[in-house]
């Protein structure tokens, strides 16, 4: 089964062009990385795909929905964690989660529930009454992560999941992450990270100058070949730039 | 800091301030923007002088409310505090670069305070000092007109700064408690005193320095700007380090009552935001004073006792822009846009809000008005209606034109000026009524409820107008 499908997808910026011709499939299930360089499009189409913006040709659809038409009803039935965003300055995470389940119409026991378990998952509890703009930047980041996956969506779109993490928390959120996808769940997370796609992802689209440029499976890699590899191979102006390292000389 | 540091960090915010707007406004629409202005004051200081009002009323006015305009931007201290911590969206300009760079906090908003001054001084107040003298003196010759304009643009500019820092001031000092408020008390009973015991307290402020320019005058002008500053920059601490605030889980109680997530996120930004509802009563309570001062000198000018109901009620609605202001300073449609909420949906969400609130705050100042100036009845009924009437219509205007930005858009000039159309033209003959004829008889106090309902309705009708057109335009941003 399709969860997302994308066809001749265009996007620019003025001069600037974001997504020059994307065409891609992601089936049910997937945990799906599309990794590239800063600027390369990934969040623009990330965006697409949930309805925050249009394109400017191309269609696509997620779980059959387009997202350009119907933006409301692909976000009530994905979870998305955005870049850019923290949980609102005056509201406590508490707040923020009913706010999330006011929004879904979910019941308010399902949601003091969920705020119970996510607490607990992500090391919250002692924070739940904390104003947001109080808390420390990877707690504001739990809250954005709890808040995508409070209403246990089919599809979740994640844009670098683990910044501002700490290592143990890191893990638990990977575990986490792998275990919902073992649940059938697909998931689209967007990276320029290339360790966390090659040990998330069973499928990484890597993106340059708005183009798909490669399509892998890591784990199907040949022995010798990393997937920062076939990444490097893909990005020409990073194999230059790592050729002339960065040094305090 | 040293000279040279804060000199160059100046010039940069001078710089990026100029940027943000004509990056917002493309450039040539933002530099039309002081034309407007001085074209708008002298047509109005020109009215006023053909209807024969004196010279010295226009400049004293002018002075008056210049003065408010500056308590009022001082209200940038609430905003401040809240900037400085970044908790208003994604804008990050050089104030906050005591986080990266080896600045002083303090430093960087009082250079942010000053360089605000200097662009209301040049793009607002030169403007309207020309405009002014011409309408008033017309040209009398360049060395007189900028003679005149010097004098004017100075005074008017140091009585800008004056309010300002006084706000600044005042909410520094109620920052600190109740020692505080009690010190805060002082200067308000120094000056009712002085004015109950006749001495003239103006003369000693910039208005009396533009009447006579003596050195005593001089003097008590830079003392008094000084002196506001100097208990401001004492009192008022905007990054003063707080432990992480814990508070009671307010949203559910509240969105049980208003039904409405997003209209319940609004409130409780503006609840919780520094300054509180307080702001919100602090921005209606300026143009309560404005109305209380135009219906005297409407008052003097015509002959005819004004009608309390009519023009409090008219002018209090225009308080419905700085309620929906306040309702729209700590979000954006990009933090709904991760929910399944349409942009339909928001707004719908913050016109809930503002009918709880807007309406509300404008008539918690028209009661008192009504209490204090009196009035009959069937006036004050229609007053309610009219002042209701209006801040729907402003709020619809506000919407139509610039959606959930309205602070920054109003800077655009043709968007300003199409702004400042929509207000007069229904405003004009209302408040020609209500300053002119006494007493408003049965008919005519008909026609004006009935022209308050029509305005709430063409208000919602543009805030129901506007849907689609933000729909799209922030679909393909």
């Amino acid at each position: 089964m399709t969860a997302i499908e994308i066809e001749s997808l265009r996007k620019s910026y003025g001069d600037v062009t974001a997504i020059a011709d994307l065409s891609l499939i992601i089936d049910d299930g997937e945990f799906f990385g599309l990794l590239g360089p800063n600027g390369a499009g990934k969040t623009t189409t990330m965006e697409i795909l949930t309805g925050q913006l249009s394109p400017d040709s191309g269609r696509a659809a997620v779980l059959g929905v387009d997202p350009a038409t119907q933006p409301t009803v692909v976000r009530e039935r994905a979870g998305i964690l955005p870049e850019k965003e923290s949980p609102p300055s005056f509201m406590t995470p508490r707040e923020y989660f009913d706010f999330v389940g006011a929004i879904r119409e979910m019941p308010e026991e399902t949601v003091t529930e969920q705020t119970g378990v996510w607490a607990e998952r992500l090391g919250l509890t002692a924070k739940l009454d904390t104003l947001s703009s109080d808390l420390s930047r990877g707690q504001q980041q739990k809250v954005m992560i709890a808040g995508a996956f409070f209403h246990e969506p089919d599809v979740v779109f994640i844009d670098e999941p683990l910044a501002n993490l700490d290592p143990i928390v890191q893990e638990r959120v990977k575990r986490f992450l792998r275990s919902y996808r073992d649940a059938g769940n697909t998931i689209v997370v967007t990276t320029h990270d290339v360790d966390v796609a090659a040990e998330l992802c069973s499928r990484v689209g890597i993106m340059y100058e708005g183009d798909l440029v490669a399509d892998v499976r890591p784990a199907e890699l040949d022995t010798d070949v990393t997937l920062l590899d076939v990444f490097l191979d893909n990005v020409d102006a990073t194999v230059n730039q790592i050729d002339e390292p960065l040094t305090h000389e | 800091m040293s000279d040279a540091r804060a000199r160059r960090v100046f010039v940069e915010m001078l710089r990026e301030e100029w940027r943000l707007h004509s990056r917002l406004f493309r450039g040539s629409h933002f530099s039309l923007f002081p034309v407007f202005i001085c074209l708008l004051i002298g047509g109005a200081a020109k009215l006023l002088v053909v209807t024969g009002t004196e010279p010295e009323t226009v400049f004293a006015g002018l002075h008056a409310l210049v003065f408010v305009f500056g308590l009022h931007t001082g209200s940038i201290g609430f905003v401040g505090q809240d900037a400085l911590r970044n908790l208003l969206g994604d804008v990050t300009l050089l104030v906050f670069s005591a986080r990266t760079l080896p600045l002083s906090q303090n430093t960087l908003l009082g250079l942010f305070v000053i360089k605000d001054s200097v662009y209301y001084a040049v793009l607002f107040l030169l403007p309207i000092s020309l405009g002014t003298v011409l309408a008033v003196h017309g040209f009398t010759g360049p060395f007189l007109v900028v003679e005149t304009v010097s004098l004017l643009w100075t005074t008017l500019a140091l009585l800008f700064v004056l309010g300002m820092g006084t706000t600044i001031a005042a909410l520094g000092l109620a920052g600190r408690g109740v020692p505080g408020l009690a010190l805060l008390a002082v200067p308000l009973v120094a000056v009712g005193a002085a004015l109950a015991s006749s001495i003239d307290v103006v003369s000693y402020t910039p208005y009396g320095l533009f009447l006579a320019q003596t050195p005593l005058r001089a003097g008590t002008t830079v003392v008094s700007i000084f002196a506001v500053f100097l208990l401001g920059a004492v009192t008022f601490d905007a990054t003063a380090p707080r432990p992480a605030r814990t508070v009671k889980p307010t949203f559910r109680r509240w969105w049980r009552r208003i039904g409405d997530p997003v209209a319940t996120k609004s409130l409780l930004d503006i609840h919780r935001s520094a300054g509180g509802f307080g702001k919100v009563l602090f921005s209606a309570a300026v143009l309560f004073g404005v109305t209380a001062a135009l219906v005297d000198f409407a008052g003097q000018l015509t002959g005819v006792p004004p009608s309390t109901g009519i023009s409090f009620g008219a002018i209090l609605g225009l308080s419905g822009f700085t309620t929906y202001n306040w309702l729209t300073q700590s979000d954006d449609v990009d933090l709904y846009l991760s929910h399944p909420l349409s942009v339909r949906a928001v707004f719908a969400g913050k016109f809930r809000a503002f009918l709880l609130l807007g309406p509300l705050i404008g008539l918690a100042f028209y009661g008192p008005a009504l209490a204090w100036r009196g009035g009959p009845v069937a006036e004050a009924f229609v007053g309610a209606v009219l002042l209701v009437g209006v801040a729907c219509y402003i709020f619809g205007t506000t919407v139509y034109l610039t959606g959930l930005s309205p602070n920054e858009f109003l800077f655009d000039t043709p968007l300003f000026a199409v702004f400042g159309a929509a207000m007069v033209l229904p405003l004009v003959p209302v408040l020609t009524a209500g300053f002119a004829i006494s007493p408003l008889s049965g008919p005519l106090l008909t026609a004006l409820g009935g022209f308050g309902g029509i305005l709430g309705v063409v208000g919602v009708g543009l805030y129901r107008r506007s849907l689609l057109k933000w729909s799209e335009r922030y679909q393909q941003v």
